[in-house]
């Protein structure tokens, strides 16, 4: 090929002179800089490779990394390790076996990525999320049929990556990249649903439930959410270090504390009390998250299930659950509830749901699946969904059954799981679907706050324009 | 033409313990971006640099719009223009300049906070290493004369006392270094292991309660006497197989329980009815670390005595210094005055390197070559309040320090350090060498 064809195949006399009289017209204090953009900018971007690494989570568990590289840049997202690990076979096996088969599937994740997904994503349009993430899905399927192992978590990461390089390519944050792919273009900062006590299998304690949540309803931004979630936080570590001694303010999982309390009222007096302490009485609301699969035996529900010596009276029926979440709503401002029966209790989940208390979350009982979804849609077994991503497995599909609630008129919580990394993209999802609400955990944990964290930064960009969900937090931009 | 620096801005995020903390961007005219925050400790020594919070009720007086303005009004504007990649013209003018103020030990950034100060010292050297396209890693190993790059030994801190967690256990942490690892890889798969398995062993001789953790991740367990915290070690380290490769550090943090009035470590500070009955001279002390080191595989005391027991340290480091390192935080609080005393006077052999204790990249390297060339060791340390910032990681490969300090496995904000460095040992490749055995003097100094 000659100097000229070149020239004139690739128009690069003409591209040239377009940037240098766009610099001429902007009369750019560095001409040579601004040149040097705009033709970058005209340059398509286009996806070169995926590479894939194994790094820790915030248990120091497996998890996976991945770098999407573009001919412009390189993004890299994570995505939880531990949540890979849900079933039967994972259940039964013990601590180290299941960190064994954890590190084997994170690696042979590993291996996938940077073999068959990498090829198939090479020469893709970055910007083009919903085909990335169908490649993704038929991968993921002939994975499945191959019998692999469980894939979500790593492939969620490749779509994350994606959807980062995709806002790059339009100049646009990733919150708002997110926003035109819902279809919308409003944005909302979300009410956050703060972890301050830990209960449940994973502590010691004898608490049944797995946490309790303060929500900031009644702050007038996101920064102010924050202000009195953090103040009520470092309130009620006083308040359990008075109560309970010393030894009650290391945290847990999620970074709530786990005082030595039994029953789910105990934890809400003291929550209640740091509350008051703070001084925000009326302007934050409470939740829980129940989790009661892990304690339903048969139809029961043991509120014993972690003590050694059982009393034999807290061995409950679904209707006395019921009958015991009736008397929180109306002795607390008590105003979500999620997975309050077993995830195969659709009964009883309906029934609560129907007496308009609160909020009613469904977490294992839609494991965000869009016919379990539409299901529960349709007989109202719940008014909310518990939104992990990486129980969908794409960004996409993310998307799609988050559109799903809002046509339903849920309520949208966008949640972490256990076991998540530094990677803040639940932040951004949350603000660009505008979910309206976002459970990160405590103030407290590096994986927890660097979502709240990038919260306060998209607060900040978006300056008037940020809008916090406030009172609206279970109705937002609902259609 | 040299990129510049445009504009310089400063928010309030929060840190891992969810207190306020200052976090800088900054943007240069070649369209570099850079972002750092800065970390911030519970246990402070009084002779570290000025950390500006608010006081009042807002966030518990721990806020930091103050230091934030100070960067929005006062650092931002003054830097815009400057070349970024020029760290110590740029850290000296805000030192010396912008803040101005001075005490007896150097610079102590009270007029401006070293927490705003740091905040710009560390973005700026972010941008800098953009600018001339090479890792952060290797703009610090340039700007410090480093020609060889190192991975350091990670010293997890598994076990939790003092200020940093509600047990009653006077040493605030005791920590494990894999030095027989072949990698940096490999010495978080061993450091990891451990870790678990200590969980394990905490579980069953404790309760479930004890696994839950404290501000660095590591586990508080109810333990009575610190011996029991080295016994757990032991048998975790067994349990895990890698006896004689994993051996034990301790960072005692004794200016928590030194009493100036009688010149006595007091063992039982954290006791409610304390009655002052296990209260010791520093000659006492010195002989229990002797014997913690003739019956367990110590390589490493942090803090051993107060920051103003000059005496006793240089006894101790007299004494066991060549078998175990004797590691100065409160005492030198990365201040080149106080390690250049320190040299001098033979207190300890080792330096801990805290960023935000002297409050820029510039002074921190100056402490560095200062210890290095004495011989000492470099341990880079996080602080146990952490943002996802990994800025010392980057610090550690690119100065050789030869080991870190930056909690357990467990928790993002420490894991993210560890991630980080899994990264460029990846990104060496071959040319990766960690410390291991040799992490008090991986390199000749530079």
């Amino acid at each position: 090929m000659s100097v000229q064809e070149y020239l004139e195949k690739h128009l690069l006399s003409r591209k040239i002179e377009e940037a240098v009289n766009a610099a001429v017209r902007a009369k750019a204090p560095d001409p040579v800089l601004f040149i040097a953009g705009h033709m970058r900018r005209a340059a398509p971007a286009v996806i070169t490779r995926v590479r894939a690494r194994q790094i820790l989570d915030g248990h120091g568990a497996p998890a996976v990394e991945v770098e999407l590289h573009t001919n412009k840049a390189i993004h890299r997202a994570s995505a939880a390790g531990s949540g890979a690990l849900e079933g039967a076979a994972a259940d039964a096996a013990g601590a180290a076996e299941r960190r064994k088969i954890l590190a084997k599937v994170v690696a042979d994740s590993v291996r996938m990525i940077n073999d068959k997904v990498s090829e198939a994503l090479v020469g893709m349009d970055p910007q083009e999320q919903s085909q990335i993430d169908q490649a993704i899905m038929d991968l993921n399927k002939a994975r499945h049929k191959a019998e692999l192992g469980v894939g979500a978590n790593a492939m969620l990461a490749v779509s994350i990556a994606a959807c980062k390089a995709g806002a790059a390519e339009k100049e646009v944050p990733l919150y708002k990249h997110i926003a035109n792919l819902v279809g919308k273009s409003a944005t909302t900062l979300p009410v956050p649903a703060i972890t301050v006590i830990n209960g449940g299998k994973h502590a010691g304690n004898g608490l049944p439930i797995q946490e309790i949540m303060i929500l900031p309803i009644g702050a007038k931004n996101f920064e102010e959410a924050m202000q009195m979630g953090s103040e009520t936080y470092h309130h009620l570590k006083d308040v359990i270090l008075e109560k309970y001694g010393s030894d009650s303010c290391n945290i847990g999982d999620h970074g709530g504390f786990a005082p030595n309390i039994s029953s789910i009222s105990e934890g809400l007096d003291l929550v209640i009390a740091a509350i008051e302490r703070a001084g925000y009485n009326g302007r934050i609301k409470l939740a829980i998250d129940v989790a009661a699969t892990d304690f339903c035996t048969g139809k029961k529900y043991d509120l014993e299930f972690k003590s050694t010596k059982k009393s034999g009276q807290n061995f409950k029926t679904a209707d006395d659950m019921i009958e015991i979440y009736s008397q929180l709503c109306s002795e607390y401002p008590l105003v979500s509830i999620e997975q309050p029966f077993d995830k195969d209790d659709w009964e009883h989940s309906k029934k609560l749901t129907t007496l308009e208390l609160c909020q009613v979350a469904g977490d294992d009982l839609l494991m965000s699946d869009p016919e379990r979804i539409k299901r529960a849609v349709n007989e109202y077994t719940c008014n909310a969904l518990v939104l992990k991503a990486n129980q969908v497995g794409t960004v996409t599909e993310a998307i799609e059954v988050v559109k799903q609630a809002k046509d339903a008129h849920w309520g949208v919580m966008v949640s972490h799981r256990s076991g998540d990394t530094e990677d803040s993209f639940i932040a951004d999802l949350a603000v660009g679907a505008s979910a309206g609400q976002i459970k990160a955990g405590a103030p407290c944990r590096g994986e927890c706050l660097t979502n709240y964290n990038q919260l306060l930064r998209i607060e900040g960009e978006l300056g008037s324009e940020g809008v916090y969900a406030g009172e609206n937090w279970r109705t937002v931009n609902t259609s | 033409m040299a990129a510049t620096i445009q504009s310089v801005k400063a928010r309030q995020i929060f840190d891992s313990r969810g207190n306020p903390t200052v976090e800088v961007d900054v943007f240069c005219s070649d369209g570099t971006f850079a972002r750092a925050a800065v970390p911030s400790g519970a246990s402070t020594g009084v002779y570290e640099a000025l950390e500006l919070r608010d006081g009042g009720s807002y966030y518990l007086g721990k806020g930091v719009s103050k230091a934030v303005n100070n960067v929005n009004s006062v650092i931002g504007p003054a830097l815009i223009g400057k070349d970024p990649t020029a760290q110590t013209e740029i850290d000296n003018f805000m030192v010396q300049q912008l803040d101005g103020t001075k005490n007896e030990w150097g610079w102590c950034k009270q007029k401006l906070g070293a927490n705003a100060i740091l905040a710009v010292s560390l973005a700026v050297c972010k941008a800098g290493a953009s600018i001339k396209r090479i890792p952060l890693y290797q703009h610090i190993a340039n700007l410090a004369g480093n020609k060889q790059l190192v991975l350091p030994v990670p010293a997890f801190n598994v076990i939790n006392g003092g200020s940093h967690a509600g047990n009653k256990l006077a040493m605030q942490e005791f920590m494990i270094l894999p030095t027989g690892a072949a990698s940096f890889k490999e010495a978080m798969k061993m450091g990891v292991e451990v870790y678990h398995h200590l969980k394990s062993v905490i579980k069953k001789k404790y309760g479930q309660d004890a696994t839950n953790v404290g501000d660095e991740g590591g586990f508080a367990p109810n333990i009575q006497e610190n011996k029991e915290g080295l016994e757990l070690l032991k048998t975790a380290i067994e349990k895990a197989g890698y006896t004689g490769k994993v051996v034990i550090g301790m960072d005692v943090a004794a200016s928590e329980f030194y009493s100036d009035k009688d010149q006595t470590y007091d063992l039982n500070f954290k006791e409610e009815n304390n009655d002052g009955s296990q209260k010791i001279s520093g000659d006492s002390l010195k002989n229990v670390y002797k014997s913690f080191v003739s019956e367990y595989p110590i390589v490493s005391i942090e803090d051993p005595f107060d920051q103003d027991d000059w005496v006793h340290y240089a006894k101790m480091t007299e004494e066991i210094g060549e078998q175990v390192q004797i590691v100065g935080d409160d005492l030198l609080v990365t201040n080149p005055t106080r390690v250049a005393k320190a040299i001098k006077e033979k207190s300890c052999n080792a330096l801990l390197l805290k960023v935000n204790q002297i409050g820029s990249v510039t002074e921190s390297i100056e402490a560095v070559k200062m210890s290095k060339r004495a011989g000492w060791g470099v341990m880079t340390s996080h602080r146990s309040g952490e943002t996802e910032d990994t800025f010392i990681a980057d610090l550690a490969v690119g100065l050789s320090t030869g080991q870190i300090k930056t909690g357990a496995p467990c928790r993002s904000e420490r894991l993210a350090k560890y991630n980080q460095l899994l990264r460029i040992e990846e990104e060496l490749g071959a040319i990766a060498v960690y410390a291991g055995a040799k992490f008090r003097a991986p390199v000749e100094p530079y």
